[in-house]
């Protein structure tokens, strides 16, 4: 005991330094006004009109977000669990190989194709096409959110599926299922934990990011990570940026309670 | 009995590896089939062609004289109990017998009745509620029995369903299996290397290696009058020698003449080169010099029921005979050993590889 003691130490320390403290220093900030006393008006500012919209807009966008990668991720992942050792593994490897790029990187090529000159308008400009307001619409925001976020839906529901035994699959038609059968009622039922840790890993970091944002929609997407983000950096305001970060935290909780409910096995609940 | 499954030239290769080669077998209904083999041999492939899994590279399957060699395994009336079960973990035992039922979608009171009929079947009454990974191995095992079975399928698929069980339990299973198999009266192909396993349960039993059929009959059959050295070495201990005919009913093994009651009416023609088999329990033990012929007791086991025992033969090339007796005898005392002519097996040598190769070329 005395030796897994010594050995946990670096982590405990870390732990303190890098969760612990940051939290309760934002519960202070949170619970703390301009002039230093407690107060709970930096908890209550998400009810203003501007922070409302910015929060729903920011769950609509992650909604889609999430919903699009799950329709991509999943049949990605069969298709990987089928061609493990085939050719076909290696063109999936292929396409998730620049995925493996810094997302800002890959955010900022988005910029250059979608730009008002860029290369997409150039594309449809040559073909006598009219040019399209791509950036600085939800939509290039949802096209970043699905292109950053997508591996980390395949993977998990990869991970998952890629351990389904053959033999269930093969039962179920030997039971007289037929494909779509054996879809919803094996394949898809033993996805779930894969499925729930995905929309975890999707839906949080989309529901809060401010980079994407900033990037494909130009400060006129305003989502309520952009609003904490630039109470933090612009207008310097630690108190409102820490209210407002602990009733996200608090949506956050909620969701991912919502999402163990229906990963029965509970293998996968909370990441 | 009539026919039911009939294999017709069935050859099936992954990558460069020959599985099967011309497999010809039928199977009749109401039957109890093993195919018995080590690993590797085919049996298995054979098992998933005829449920559909693997497609053969050339060949027919008939089922009731149909080709359904085209058809996939959910139109095919024939269900699997899988090696490792494949129950699945996600369901209740209820949930995972009723998975056939609810596909054809019966109705839910036929299902329930279903249900309670196939778990009573099986020795697992009241088990519906509880979950997969609660139950044993062998209740597991049962419970993919009764998966299989309330579809009312034609023939029953085996593979290997006790091999994950320990010994104690794999016996009761046996009786179990045989007794399911009589209540149902339908067939059963059961897939095993076990060959205790096949005899015990088998009225049928198919002996695999490499690929081909090496012998296909009764228990007995199998046993008593293997074809092949390939047969008698897998099934049960045996005593497999080079022989050689002297003239009908007489062999020669190792320089020493034994009375046979095979020659030229069934092929043995004086002169030939042969496998001969005995059998431990075949060679009694005669007081030395009374018997063909006489060996130093060099090693003796007791295992169970009786001893096993080595015997160095005084004459020939020394070669060391496995016996089997009730009686005890000291290691080092000097016998005599006797085999009456039916209790040896004359077989024909194998065919070499390059007499194979004319024969195909004729």
């Amino acid at each position: 005991m005395k030796l897994g003691k010594r050995w946990s130490a670096p982590f405990i320390i870390m732990i303190i330094a890098g969760t612990v403290i940051p939290i309760c220093s934002i519960v202070y900030y949170g619970f703390t006004s301009r002039k230093g006393g407690f107060t709970l008006s930096n908890i209550t500012a998400m009810a203003e009109p501007e922070h409302l919209e910015a929060l729903g807009l920011a769950l609509l966008l992650a909604l889609i977000s999430t919903l699009v990668c799950l329709i991509l991720a999943f049949p990605m992942a069969m298709i990987l669990r089928e061609s493990k050792y085939g050719k076909q593994g290696f063109m999936v490897f292929v396409f998730i190989l620049p995925m493996w790029m810094n997302f800002l990187l890959r955010t900022m090529a988005w910029q250059v194709l979608l730009e008002r000159n860029g290369v997409i308008n150039s594309v449809l400009g040559a073909i006598g096409l009219p040019k399209q307001q791509l950036m600085n619409t939800p939509g290039a925001v949802v096209l970043g959110m699905v292109y950053d976020f997508l591996p980390f839906m395949i993977l998990p529901i990869y991970n998952v599926v890629s351990k389904i035994d053959n033999h269930l699959i093969e039962a179920a038609y030997d039971l007289g299922a037929d494909k779509a059968y054996v879809y919803r009622k094996v394949i898809i039922p033993l996805s779930v934990p894969g499925i729930v840790s995905g929309i975890t890993m999707v839906f949080i970091p989309g529901l809060t990011t401010f980079v994407i944002s900033n990037m494909l929609g130009g400060g006129k997407i305003n989502l309520i990570g952009n609003i904490i983000e630039q109470e933090f950096t612009v207008n310097s305001n630690w108190y409102l940026g820490s209210g407002l970060s602990l009733v996200m935290m608090i949506f956050i909780i909620i969701s991912m309670l919502l999402l163990a409910k229906f990963d029965k096995t509970g293998e996968s609940s909370f990441i | 009995m009539s026919e039911l499954i009939r294999l017709e030239n069935i050859s099936k290769s992954f990558e460069d590896t020959n599985v099967l080669n011309n497999i010809n077998l039928t199977i009749n209904e109401n039957e109890f089939v093993t195919l018995l083999g080590p690993s590797g041999c085919g049996k298995t492939t054979t098992l998933r062609i005829i449920g559909g899994f693997v497609q053969p590279d050339s060949g027919r399957v008939y089922f009731d004289g149909k080709d359904i060699t085209d058809l996939p395994p959910n139109k095919r009336n024939v269900n699997t109990v899988f090696q490792n079960y494949a129950l699945f973990p996600h369901m209740t035992v209820g949930e995972n017998i009723a998975f056939g039922l609810r596909v054809s979608g019966k109705p839910e009171q036929y299902i329930k009745d279903k249900i309670k009929y196939a778990l009573n079947l099986v020795n697992l009454n009241g088990f519906e509620n509880r979950r997969i990974d609660r139950m044993s191995g062998g209740q597991q095992q049962r419970i993919a029995m009764a998966r299989a079975i309330v579809n009312e399928p034609r023939v029953l698929l085996l593979d290997e369903p006790l091999g994950a069980l320990d010994l104690k339990l794999r016996q009761e299973m046996q009786y179990e299996l045989v007794r399911l198999k009589n209540e149902l009266g339908i067939t059963f192909i059961y897939v095993t290397h076990d060959q205790e396993e096949a005899l015990t349960m088998s009225d049928t039993v198919v002996v695999m290696n490499n690929g081909l059929i090496q012998q296909m009959g009764t228990p007995e059959e199998i046993y008593n009058e293997p074809e092949n050295a390939f047969v008698a070495d897998f099934i049960g201990d045996s005593n497999i020698l080079s022989g050689r005919m002297v003239r009908d009913k007489l062999v020669n093994i190792n320089g020493v003449d034994f009375p046979c009651i095979d020659g030229s009416d069934n092929g043995f023609l004086p002169g030939r080169e042969v496998d001969v088999v005995i059998r431990p329990e075949d060679i009694d033990i005669v007081p030395p010099g009374q018997g063909i012929l006489n060996g130093t007791i060099i090693s003796k086991l007791f295992i169970g029921v009786h001893y096993e025992m080595l015997v160095k033969s005084e004459t020939g090339s020394g070669f060391e005979w496995l016996l089997q007796n009730y009686d005890s005898y000291d290691v080092g005392e000097k016998i005599g050993m006797y085999v009456k002519p039916e209790n040896i097996q004359i077989m024909h040598k194998p065919k070499s590889e390059a007499e194979q190769a004319i024969e195909l070329d004729l």
